[in-house]
Order: structure tokens, then C-alpha cells, then sequence
């Protein structure tokens, strides 16, 4: 009895000192955005100054909605998303099959495939600004949303098939073999049987391709050309570029704001992430 | 099965917009009144934008042309690209006229006088015109010109401002407190832009007429040594750090330019205006900063279709009345000089400290080798006034970047 | 039969490839025609191929500088990769104690950073926190009574304030990773060390690392090439125009925009880019032994 309490109460210690790691880490990791909740809830002029406090004097929604009035930012981000959803569609139709591929058949060139596809991925992007203008130019798609979703698609698409290939290595061939007795073709086989399996990893997948989209600015500002195509980073990019210490509670709101659907996916998919974006390495 | 149809919704919504957004609006050509728009590419101040664009739609409203500024942060880059695409480019692009010898070299711009008359840059300041001149052709249509200026808080300044800059150095050392965070003047001290009044004033130079850097010039070195001590006195001499110490009562003045009125105003500071020409160096000289003149270009795609229109356009923006708008609305000094006919263009602080420096100062370097100087100028300045380098060492260094860089050019 | 096993794969492949193809492999060869033209500003439209001299002028861009700069980028790359694994990895496994009820609060809140768009964040931090007036850090010190620092003057300070924000940018993603890795570990595994007496270390060595070392191989590699190729936090946080702060500290990558991509001779920056390329090939073989198939 005595053993029992004592190891109660030394666990008991031990997680009061793990919460409180934890309570600290947290906020620590919070400061930055802390700081720019403050300064976006304060008013124009007391913008960066002021003692240590994370309390504006005279808090103010008015910057959120300069935001959300004044500037295009519904817009920008109704931009955003048929941008995301679009680089999502693509590459995930162009992934899923390959990476289907390299996951069930052994064929000739398989292992080089994969590994080249790796290398290319080491290529900076920066480097190759130039030469995709020339690409897009040639193919009559720059400005507009379309030569925008193909470079996402096409930069996240070694990505999407490794990380898809290994979760599907995961789930047993016997299944879909039961289902080909049944008469099932592969297309039907692999929308009915392995896509609805694999959701975790698709959704993961599909969360990475998100992110790069909703972040990218370089390719967005210089392959957009007028304000009403913009993506939410690339508005935002123009937005604080230009004489930002005036428009910086502006901005802070406008990061705010251009980061709260993100989290809200975060949220919903939180289940899905840890097997989504791990159970693809278990066979390495 | 529900799946497949979002699935297959969300396909076709999306090449929908593909499409969609493929096709571009564009004001077709016209002679019998159809509504043409030219396309303005800026990276600048957009209420100034704001005002041409008002000013120049008023004024050609009857010939139903209508301008649109479009802000591209990184203009000139986006120039360079865009600058011969008839598809995507801008008509013209509005800019200071530092990056014109890029700009002409890749043979992008039409010379002004194959669009308009000499007769409508007739009423022109010369040093503007000048400015805009590339082997004597005339590229930029000067609109406004600006110098950096002595911007002062009248509620914080102590007593007169110093007629030199030892006096003024005094008045620094004695009522700075970095760590309390006040401070008398500050200075964007590591771009060479904000420097150029010291390294001008010394006789030194960053680049000469012939392409030819000069950061390890005795006059420059003498100049950035000299600079030096302000430095340090001048807080971390980031743009954005300085003018919102200043806008917010920290520092009691700041050397900069008309672009930060708004701002200033905006936080309710009560402030004055001298002219660095007022301001004399050790060696008598007063300080001498760089002039840019800010003004319209025209690219060669524009012409095809475009001609009459640009013609018009490029008129209406020479007009005094642009001017005078401008000098109302953002304190912008007038290239045209009849918009100094109007009285309160005449007594505006602001303008007459820009004219009156204007004395002193120089055109910035337009021809291309200036694009690759801005760089290695300012590792001087950082090294100098963030690291505390050697200046000889470090202006050896930075010039020899710079000649490696201009040779790459080619 | 066979035959049709050798065509399908390839059919099914294809239309990634051809994406692949068109945004990756044509830019690459696109910019290698470029690195043999003399394509600058001068020679706008009218650039013609001149061979390979634009390479003997790119060599002599890879000199000691280079050398510097490849030194800092594997520094970089091996210091930000083992940190975020090693915190990764601790905060991981504080989070899947058991009995710590606030868990998903916990990591929820730690992985807010994650949603914040990447240059968003830079400038935050750069304004916010490192800025020697207004930034956060400084406003800590100053009530401490000391004097104020400059994070980002000096090389060492600088390197360390970049490896700092990227850590808080990519710690979430790592943290998620290893979390996922620790919850499929089968708890018979413990169970069993238990009962065998391991302690804590023992546990850790012989069952916790070896289980979720294969699990996060991949998602490692992938951040390692992200961090390699990291542009926007140094460019952005110490070199951009207008904004240096006096580090002097480069990766090749921005060595590489320094030096050849300033003076608008796109010649020779491709040839640069494509020697750079081959330098980049050459480390994601040598990591890529790390990252063995099957």
C-alpha cells in the first residue's frame, strides 16, 4: 500500500514537473505570435513601441477589419484557395497512380525511377525562376492560376509520391486480391479499396501540398500579374513590402488572419497525421 | 460514388478558373474612341500613384483613355522579364531613374521622342530632363524629384538646428541614449543611398560617368570613416526600425526623404524641414545627397497599338497641374517648373528644402553598371558601421565585388 | 502478360512524369542551354551559343568564399538536423507519457507555428523579436539590466538567430512525425522491457529507437533537403537589400545569388546554377545511402 502511494505520488511529481515543461514550452513557442496578435489588436501609432507587455493600451479590432474591407483580402483569398484545391487535384491525380505503381509492380527502371525523381527534388527551385518563366511563357500560361497550380503540382509531386508509395506498401496485397476475384478492375479496385485505406496518408499528402500553396510567394508574385489574381501570401508580400512600418498593425492582422485556415485544418486532421505522414516508413 | 462527383465538381471548377483566368482583359487598340487602358507597373507610393492616376484620367477622360498603376513589388526585376512580352507587359512603367541604363540596354524602352513632341518637355526642370538621358536620348519623362532632407520634431529639438555637421555631432553625443532607447538623429546609415550626402560632399563617388566603381577612393574612404562615428550613434540604421523611432517621439529627427511624410503626419508629430545643403562638412562643403527623379518610361511593346494613347498620356502627366497635385497631396517636388507658378507649391517647406538641396546634390548614376553598385556599397556601409571593420580593408573588399560584379555584366 | 506488365507501370507513372517533366526536368535543361549562351542584359533577344566559356568564368566563382559558404551549409544542415530531431524526439516522448491529460492542448499549441506562412514568420521574428529597439528579445534583456544586442550583426549571433527561427518553423512538423512514430509502437514491447527491469535509458535504446528510427528515415531526408536548400530565412533575415545587418554569413545558395545573379548576365548564372546542381547531386547521393529501398 505504502509502495503503491509512494510511486503514485513520485508519478504525480513527475507529471506536475512535465506540465509545467510543457506550459513553459508552450508559451515560449507562442511569443512571436503573441507579439503579433498585440500589435495587430493595437492602433496605428503605438504600433511597435511600448514596454515588454502583450496587452495593447487601446485594443482595436480595426485592423482586422481594414483588412477584411479595405483591402482585397476575401479575394486574395478565395485566390488562395482555388489555388490550393486546383495543385491538390493535379498532383494528386498525376501520384496516386504512380506512386500505386511503384508500391505493387516490380518493373524495369522502378528503383532508378524513384531515385531520380529524389535527386531532380534537390534542384532549388530559386535557381530555376528564369527558366520556368520561359516554360510557362512558352505554353501561353502565365498569368493565371493554372501555370501556378502545374509548378506547385509538379514541385510537390516527388513528395506526394514517396510519401503515398510507402503507405501503400503497407496495406496487404491480399485484400485487393479478393477484390480482382470479385471481377474488379484496377481502376475501380484502386478508388474502391485502396484510396478509401490509404486515407490517411492521402489527406496528410494532401495537407503538405496545401501548406506549400498557402505559403509560396516568389512564384506568386512574379507569375501573377494584377492584384485581383493574387494568392493570400503573394497579396500579403506586396502588402507589407512598401513602407510596412505604416501598415505594419495591418500586416500582423493580415498574418493573423491568413493563418487561422490552417490551423483549422490542423485541427480537423489531427488523427490522420500521426498515421498519415509515419506509417508510410515502416518499411523504410 | 458521392465522392467521385466532388471529385469530379471540383476538376472542372478548376480548370474553369485555369481557363478563365488564362484570357486577360485588354483595352483593344482604338482611333474612333474605343476606351483604351494603359498599364502602369510602379513599385512606389500608391496614394502618389493615386493622384497621377486622377489627374491624368480627369484630364483625358474625353478621349477615353484611362491609365491603371499596377504595384509589382520588385519592379524592376519583374521588368526584366515581363519588359518585351506583349501579352503580359505593362504599356509603361513608372520608376526613378536609376535603373533606366538597365532598362535601355536590354532595349526594352522606346525613346520619348519617337511617342511625343520635344515641345511637351519644354517646361522641365534641365537637372530632371538630364536625369532621364541616356547618350542624349531622352527616356523618362520626369514627373517628380526628390533628395533626401533634414526632417526634425519641433517639440524635441533643442535650440537651433547646427549650420555644421561637427556642431551637429556634438548635439548627437550629448542627447543620445542608445540604451534608453532615445535618440537625436537617425539615418538609414548602412545604404548608400542615405550615406551619398557624406561620400558626395567629400568629392568621393560610388560609381563615375565611365562605369567605374569608386568605394576604395581616398575621397570615399575619407567620407565613410567620417560617417563612421555617426554611425554609431544612429541606432541599427534599418528603414524600418528608424522611421518609426522617429514617428513615435524617439528620435528627434531623421534624415529622409518625402516618402515618410505620410507617415509622420499620420502620428501626429509636429515637425520642421531643413536642407542638407545647409549643412556643411569639415571641408565647407555642404551635404550632398542624391537626387532621383521619379518619371515615366515607355516600353517599345506599347507602340504597336498603343501610340496615340501613350502620346496622350505621357502629355498629360508632363502637365503642371500633375505637379501641382502632387506637391498638395504628398509634399513632391514638381519637375515641371510652371507648377511652381502655384503659391502653395512655392512655400511648401518640404519642396523648398528638396529645391534648395537640390543645389548641392547629384543625379543618381543611371547607366546599367549603377544596378550592380547598390550591393557591395552597402557590405561597405554594414561592415564599416554594424562590424566595426577596417574602412580601407573592408573599401577594398566592397570595391573589389563591385569590379567583379560590373565585369560579369558582359 | 509480361508484356503488359512492362508497359502498364510506365502507363500508370506517366502523368506525374510528364508533370515532372515539364515544371523540374525542362527548367533544368533549359537553364543548362542558357549557361552555354551569352545571354545578359547587353544580349537581351539577340544571345547566341558561345560554348563553355561562360563555365571557365563560373569556376572561378567556387573559390574560398564558396568553400565558406559550403562549410557554413553542411554546418547548418547537420546542427539544424540533429537539434530537431533530439527536441523533436524529447518532446515527443514528454507528450506521450502517460497520464498527461493535456496532451492534444499541448501539442496543439505547438504546432501553431506550423500554420504561419514562411516569410511571414521571418519578418515577424526579424521585427518582432531580433530588432535591437523594438524586438522582444532586446525588450527581455533591457529589463534585465543589460545592454543591448544586435542578433543578427555578427556571424556566429546571426547563425545562431537563423538556426533558432528555423527551428521554430520546422519543430512542428518533427514533433508530429516523431509523435505519430512513438503511437505505433506496440505497448507489449514496454510491457515486456518491464518486466525484464530495463529503466528508462534502457527502454529508450532498445526499444523506442531502433522501432521509430525506419519510421522517420524518410520524413529526416526530406527535411534535410529542405534545410539544405534554405534560402529565405538567411537571405531574408540578414542580406536583403536595404536590410543587411552585417553577417556576412552565406550558404550556397545565397553565395551563389551574391555573387552571379546581380549583375544580370543570365549566362553565367545558369552555368553557375548547373555547377551547383551537380555539387547538390552529389551530397543527395551521399545522403540518400541513408535512405535505402527495400
Amino acid at each position: 500500500m505504502t509502495h503503491m502511494t509512494s510511486k503514485r505520488v513520485r508519478n504525480g511529481a513527475k507529471l506536475t514537473v512535465l506540465n509545467l515543461t510543457f506550459i513553459l514550452l508552450c508559451l515560449v513557442t507562442l511569443v512571436p505570435i503573441l507579439y503579433a496578435l498585440s500589435v495587430s489588436l493595437s492602433g496605428q501609432g503605438a504600433a511597435l513601441s511600448g514596454s515588454l507587455s502583450f496587452l495593447p493600451k487601446n485594443p482595436t479590432l480595426g485592423n482586422y477589419r481594414a483588412i477584411l474591407v479595405e483591402k482585397p483580402f476575401l479575394l486574395w483569398l478565395k485566390n488562395s484557395l482555388i489555388l490550393s484545391l486546383g495543385t491538390i487535384v493535379v498532383s494528386m491525380l498525376c501520384a496516386v497512380p504512380a506512386a500505386y505503381a511503384a508500391s505493387r509492380w516490380r518493373f524495369a527502371g522502378r528503383r532508378g525511377m524513384l531515385h531520380v525523381l529524389l535527386v531532380l527534388n534537390a534542384f532549388p527551385q530559386i535557381l530555376s525562376l528564369f527558366a520556368l518563366f520561359r516554360v510557362l511563357k512558352t505554353m501561353g500560361m502565365l498569368n493565371s492560376h493554372g501555370g501556378l497550380m502545374m509548378i506547385y503540382a509538379g514541385s510537390m509531386c516527388v513528395f506526394a509520391i514517396w510519401n503515398m508509395k510507402g503507405y501503400f506498401d503497407t496495406i496487404p496485397i491480399e485484400i485487393e486480391e479478393a477484390s480482382k476475384i470479385d471481377g474488379a478492375g484496377d481502376f475501380q479496385m484502386i478508388v474502391r479499396i485502396v484510396l478509401p485505406l490509404a486515407k490517411p496518408a492521402i489527406i496528410v499528402t494532401c495537407v503538405m501540398v496545401l501548406i506549400t500553396v498557402w505559403n509560396e510567394y516568389l512564384f506568386a508574385n512574379t507569375f501573377l500579374l494584377n492584384s485581383q489574381s493574387y494568392s493570400l501570401a503573394g497579396g500579403l508580400y506586396q502588402l507589407q513590402s512598401n513602407n510596412y512600418s505604416r501598415s505594419w498593425p495591418l500586416f500582423t492582422a493580415a498574418s493573423i488572419l491568413a493563418s487561422i485556415p490552417l490551423l483549422l485544418i490542423f485541427f480537423r486532421i489531427q488523427k490522420y497525421m500521426v498515421s498519415g505522414l509515419t506509417a508510410g516508413g515502416v518499411k523504410g | 460514388m458521392k465522392k467521385s462527383i466532388a471529385f469530379l465538381l471540383a476538376l472542372i471548377l478548376c480548370l474553369g478558373t485555369m481557363v478563365g483566368c488564362a484570357s486577360k482583359p485588354e483595352g483593344g487598340a482604338s482611333s474612333d474612341g474605343e476606351p483604351v487602358t494603359i498599364t502602369i507597373w510602379h513599385d512606389g507610393d500608391e496614394a502618389i500613384m493615386q493622384t497621377i492616376a486622377d489627374q491624368v484620367n480627369a484630364q483625358l477622360a474625353e478621349d477615353n483613355i484611362t491609365v491603371a498603376f499596377e504595384k509589382k513589388t520588385g519592379m524592376p526585376d519583374q521588368l526584366k522579364l515581363y519588359g518585351n512580352d506583349p501579352a503580359n507587359g505593362p504599356d509603361m512603367y513608372f520608376y526613378a531613374h536609376d535603373v533606366l541604363g538597365t532598362f535601355a540596354a536590354m532595349d526594352i524602352l522606346a525613346p520619348l521622342s519617337d511617342v511625343i513632341d520635344e515641345s511637351v518637355l519644354a517646361d522641365a526642370l534641365p537637372m530632371t530632363l538630364t536625369a532621364g538621358q541616356l547618350d542624349g536620348t531622352q527616356y523618362l519623362l520626369p514627373v517628380y524629384f526628390e533628395t533626401l532632407v533634414f526632417i526634425y520634431n519641433k517639440d524635441l529639438w533643442k535650440g537651433d538646428i547646427p549650420g555644421t555637421t561637427e556642431e551637429l555631432y556634438d548635439y548627437m553625443v550629448a542627447n543620445t541614449d542608445t540604451d534608453a532607447g532615445t535618440y537625436a538623429v537617425v539615418n538609414q546609415h548602412t545604404n548608400a543611398y542615405n550615406v551619398s550626402p557624406f561620400i558626395n560632399g567629400f568629392g568621393g563617388y560610388v560609381l563615375n560617368e565611365k562605369g567605374e566603381a569608386g568605394l576604395n577612393d581616398p575621397k570615399t574612404i575619407e567620407a565613410v570613416t567620417y560617417n563612421q562615428k555617426f554611425g554609431a550613434l544612429q541606432a541599427d540604421g534599418d528603414y524600418n526600425t528608424v522611421t518609426t523611432l522617429f514617428n513615435e517621439g524617439k528620435a528627434a529627427a531623421i534624415i529622409g526623404g518625402p516618402w515618410l511624410t505620410s507617415g509622420i503626419e499620420d502620428a501626429g508629430i509636429n515637425y520642421g524641414i531643413v536642407s542638407l545643403s545647409d549643412i556643411k562638412l569639415p571641408n565647407g562643403n555642404g551635404m550632398a545627397p542624391y537626387s532621383g527623379i521619379q518619371g515615366a518610361g515607355v516600353l517599345k511593346i506599347a507602340l504597336a497599338e498603343k501610340k496615340d494613347a501613350v502620346a496622350k498620356v505621357l502629355t498629360a502627366m508632363a502637365s503642371p497641374e500633375v505637379g501641382i497635385d502632387l506637391a498638395h497631396k504628398s509634399g513632391c517636388a514638381p519637375a515641371n517648373s510652371k507648377s511652381y507658378e502655384d503659391e502653395q507649391v512655392a512655400s511648401n517647406p518640404m519642396i523648398a528644402a528638396i529645391q534648395k538641396t537640390a543645389s548641392t546634390a547629384q543625379p543618381m548614376p543611371n547607366i546599367p553598371e549603377m544596378n550592380a553598385m547598390w550591393s557591395p556599397a552597402e557590405s561597405l556601409l554594414t561592415a564599416v558601421n554594424k562590424n566595426g571593420a577596417d574602412v580601407a580593408t573592408a573599401a577594398a573588399e566592397a570595391q573589389a565585388a563591385a569590379e567583379q560584379a560590373i565585369a560579369d555584366m558582359h | 502478360m509480361k508484356r503488359k506488365m512492362r508497359t502498364k507501370p510506365w502507363l500508370y507513372c506517366l502523368p506525374a512524369l510528364l508533370l515532372i517533366i515539364i515544371v523540374i526536368v525542362c527548367p533544368i535543361f533549359y537553364t543548362g542551354y542558357i549557361s552555354l549562351t551569352d545571354m545578359s542584359m547587353y544580349h537581351w533577344t539577340d544571345y547566341k551559343v558561345i560554348g563553355f566559356s561562360n563555365y571557365v568564368r563560373a569556376l572561378f566563382k567556387f573559390d574560398s568564399g564558396f568553400l565558406s559558404a559550403l562549410l557554413t551549409t553542411l554546418v547548418w544542415t547537420a546542427l539544424n538536423m540533429v537539434i530537431q530531431i533530439v527536441v523533436g524526439f524529447f518532446i515527443a516522448l514528454g507528450l506521450n507519457t502517460p497520464g498527461l491529460k493535456l496532451k492534444r492542448l499541448y501539442k496543439t499549441l505547438l504546432i501553431v507555428p506550423w500554420a504561419v506562412p514562411a516569410y511571414i514568420s521571418i519578418l515577424l521574428w526579424r521585427v518582432g523579436m531580433f530588432n535591437t529597439e523594438f524586438g522582444v528579445l532586446n525588450k527581455i534583456l533591457t529589463l534585465l539590466g543589460t545592454s543591448k544586442v544586435d542578433f543578427l550583426a555578427g556571424n556566429v549571433i546571426a547563425f545562431c538567430s537563423c538556426m533558432v527561427l528555423n527551428l521554430w518553423m520546422a519543430l512542428p512538423f518533427m514533433i508530429s512525425t516523431i509523435d505519430g512514430a512513438l503511437q505505433s509502437i506496440d505497448r507489449s514491447f514496454y510491457e515486456s522491457a518491464t518486466l525484464d527491469g530495463a529503466g528508462f535509458w534502457v527502454k529508450l535504446k532498445y526499444v523506442t529507437i531502433p522501432h521509430i528510427r525506419p519510421i522517420i528515415a524518410p520524413a529526416a531526408v526530406m527535411t534535410t533537403f529542405i534545410t539544405f536548400k534554405q534560402f529565405d530565412i538567411i537571405y531574408l533575415l540578414t542580406q536583403q537589400r536595404g536590410y543587411m545587418t552585417g553577417a556576412t554569413l552565406n550558404t550556397v545558395i545565397t553565395y551563389a545569388h551574391q555573387n552571379a545573379f546581380v549583375s544580370n548576365n543570365y549566362g553565367l548564372s545558369s552555368a553557375v546554377s548547373m555547377l551547383l546542381f551537380v555539387i547538390i547531386i552529389f551530397f543527395s547521393i551521399l545522403t540518400n545511402r541513408s535512405l535505402r529501398e527495400e
